[in-house]
């Protein structure tokens, strides 16, 4: 049987994505969208034996051609991808989500209208006349369901099934007398150059709101007709259409109740806004480490066991030493000493999933608004820079949510600065073995030094650039809600199965290579590391790496490696002085004891944490820089820019440090 | 007035909308027209504004909210 494509459109925050997720759960495919890098989510579900596929559309407010996300949920839907659209409306804002519903009709497919949210509603003390809002929107399923609650899925897939044939006019709205004229004489003219057009209404009214996509596509030379943008009369319109569908359907029981508006007097307030939000990063820290570090000690002895069992295995099967090494010293440590950041990466996202489905992450944007203008930035900015501390590849495409181009670059060259989740290892094993009880204040300085330069950087920017002018906040802030746990279990899962799939295929190919430079030389296999390819390389980059307190040949080879990962930093360590766990107790001394023979105190230690926070994000964050931008020469120079900016920062601190 | 004057939990309707064409446009997209009824939630001394609209809340910058005039609608937080 042929699978019906169901489009679910909305929003941003109307529950669309928990709803998507209810019927895929975590089991969707995520790719591009061809051509840009939004997400697309796919899924398939079966209801009665009719296969569907369902496809999760992007958050909008409008079907114009203003916004890529925009753009590729118009071609979509248009370009005959979509058999049924499922508008997911928030119902507790209905008024504002109608609008998207009034365009989506316009385009002629079948829609059916899933209010969501109908228990906020409730709570509220409001009511929706479910008999009349169908009426008034041209007689389409209107189905309640709650996402959160899953109630009402069955019915609306009921709805999917069997309303999915049914065109439904989409002459829902009546313009004026005189706009309802030219679409008249537009429809007309389309129906004769381009009989293929299904629904010349919608084209009509997009050529007289002058959308650029439709009129260089169906160019039609009518200037009578065509004289102006008749885009703000036709909104304008619409939204007198939707005051009355509100009036007609929306009944107040009762006084609503103003939980968010309370929650908000507290978190936006003027001037504890700001320490509230620096409070709230810091306990999100502060759990990643005490906690992930807590749970780490079990994972530290599951791999010992495992490496162990391992090498007395091959041993006792004679295998080749070379081959034993290549396991145990590889693969094993490098692979096995990632996996053991798990816990503290769980609980990072967890955190940052709950802060974002709460509806408090929108909050920080309005909060640092005031400080990101100063930096020439709008507030808007901060949101990629707090998700810079998960992980630098979103970050950088969640940079698209600024408008302007100039915005944008400025936000993408300074993201990488925020401590990324891979390089917490790095911190965690320099700190613990250095700074003993301070190894968590020394850790956390790491990502507030982060935040400083890349706000030094931005108000460098700004002063350097000419024109001034002022990045644009305009975001919604939604009802504050109770975290859904689906929700937060699914995107914790796909950003857990990303770092596993990371150190399954980069980190593994990374960790063969390093122990292939490290264990052969000119001479084939050597016994000495110091005979290696390795510190060939190494050897080279010690007279750059010496001012900044790095001049040792290991550690020139363990931060090239870190471009392909910057976990691989640890594990470069862990193979380069032959330790199979650098986080136990044993390997953290053996380690500590090596590099002090070396003279490679603290002091060392912090330089070289804030080189690897500071220096060349990873390959991943390179190579989505240079998609994001469209530009290699501004990729190189960001390349070039955070290798420099890194070696100032960690020689500066060397050589003052070392007068003490 | 704009809303730049704005006091907060007062009520305000926007007489017109000059900002750049492109965000007139999405402000308009977003039910920000003129007639429009909006509750000014919060501000920050020299900074962004929450305005509530058609049951909304937006956070909207300085830059956006000195091209919305508007002038006092009466009645208080209300919607």
């Amino acid at each position: 049987m042929k699978s019906i494509h169901v489009g679910f459109a909305g929003n941003p925050n109307c529950g669309k994505t928990t709803l998507f997720n209810a019927y895929t759960g975590a089991n969707l495919k995520v790719a591009n969208w061809p051509g840009v890098t939004v997400e697309k989510k796919e899924g398939e579900t079966v209801y009665k034996g009719q296969p569907l596929k369902l496809v999760d559309l992007p958050g909008i407010y409008s079907l114009t051609s203003y916004s890529i996300e925009e753009k590729v949920t118009r071609r979509c839907i248009m370009e005959d991808d979509i058999d049924v659209i499922v508008n997911v409306v928030d119902a507790s804002a209905l008024e504002r989500n109608l609008y998207l519903t009034l365009q989506l009709l316009e385009l002629g497919k079948p829609v059916i209208l899933a209010l969501n949210m109908m228990d906020i509603v409730e709570e509220r003390g409001m009511e929706i006349d479910l008999h009349r809002l169908p009426e008034m929107l041209g007689s389409i399923p209107v189905v309640p369901v709650s996402a959160r609650k899953r109630t009402g899925l069955d019915v609306l897939m009921h709805a999917v099934v069997h309303h999915y044939e049914e065109q439904h006019s989409p002459h829902v709205v009546q313009y004026s007398e005189n706009l309802e004229e030219k679409i008249t004489i537009l429809e007309e003219a389309l129906r004769r150059k381009n009989p293929g057009i299904a629904n010349t209404r919608w084209y009509a009214i997009k050529l007289l709101e002058r959308d650029e996509e439709i009129s260089k596509e169906y160019p039609l030379n009518l200037p009578e007709v065509l004289d102006r943008s008749y885009e703000k009369d036709i909104i304008n319109q619409k939204y007198t259409y939707i005051e009355e569908i509100i009036e007609e359907t929306l009944f107040y029981k009762e006084e609503k109740g103003a939980f968010t508006d309370k929650v908000d007097e507290v978190l936006t307030h003027p001037v504890w806004g700001m320490p509230i939000f620096f409070c709230v990063m810091a306990a999100v820290f502060f759990l990643t480490f005490a906690v992930g570090d807590f749970l780490k000690g079990y994972f530290e002895i599951a791999l010992d066991w495992f490496s162990g069992a391992v090498s007395g295995l091959l041993t006792s099967l004679s295998v080749a030493d070379w081959l034993i090494s290549l396991v145990v010293d590889g693969i094993i440590a490098g692979v096995g000493g990632i996996l053991t950041f798990l816990p503290n990466i769980f609980i990072l996202f967890l955190a940052l999933a709950i802060l974002e489905d709460s509806g408090y992450m929108a909050r920080v944007a309005y909060v640092m608004d005031s400080l990101m203008g100063k930096l020439g930035l709008s507030g808007k900015a901060f949101l990629p820079m707090v998700l810079g501390f998960g992980c630098t590849v979103p970050a950088v495409m969640a940079t698209r949510a600024l408008e302007k181009e100039k915005d944008r670059k400025r936000a993408i060259l300074i993201t990488p600065f925020m401590s990324c989740s891979a390089r917490l290892p790095i911190y965690v094993l320099f700190a613990d073995m250095f700074f003993g009880n301070y190894a968590m204040v020394a850790a956390f300085s790491m990502y507030v030094i982060g935040l400083l330069v890349a706000i030094l950087v931005a108000f460098l920017l700004r002063l350097h650039d000419k024109k001034k002018e002022n990045g644009t906040l305009l975001i919604e802030l939604p009802e504050y809600k109770t975290p859904n746990g689906r929700t937060i279990a699914v995107y914790v899962w796909e950003k857990i199965k990303d770092y596993l799939t990371k150190a399954g295929t980069t980190i593994f190919v990374a960790s063969i290579v390093i122990w292939f430079l490290l264990n052969f030389g000119m001479q084939g296999m050597v016994a000495d590391v110091s005979d290696s390819f390795g510190a060939v390389i190494g050897h080279w980059l010690v007279p750059v790496l010496a001012p900044a307190g790095l001049g040792l040949w290991q550690v020139g080879v363990a931060l090239i490696s870190g471009i392909s990962a910057k976990e691989v930093v640890v594990t470069s360590f862990a193979v380069l002085f032959g330790i199979s766990n650098p986080n136990s107790a044993e390997g953290m001394a053996s380690l500590t004891s090596q590099l002090g023979v070396y003279g490679f105190g603290a002091l060392n230690a912090y330089c070289l944490m804030l080189f690897c926070l500071l220096y060349t994000p990873c390959a991943a964050t390179i190579g989505t820089i240079k998609k994001e931008t469209g530009s290699l020469l501004f990729t190189l120079k960001t390349i070039v820019f955070q290798l420099l900016v890194a070696w100032c920062a960690a020689t500066i601190v060397f050589q003052i440090g070392s007068l003490f | 007035m704009t809303i730049l004057d704005g006091k907060p939990k007062e009520q305000y309707q926007v007489k017109a909308i000059n900002t750049e064409e492109t965000i007139t446009r999405r402000l308009e997209a977003l039910g920000i027209n003129e007639g429009t009824v909006l509750t000014l939630m919060n501000r920050k001394r020299n900074g962004a504004f929450i305005i509530k609209v058609r049951g909304t809340r937006w956070a909207i910058g300085k830059d956006i909210a000195k091209g919305i005039l508007v002038e006092p609608a009466g009645g208080r937080n209300e919607e």
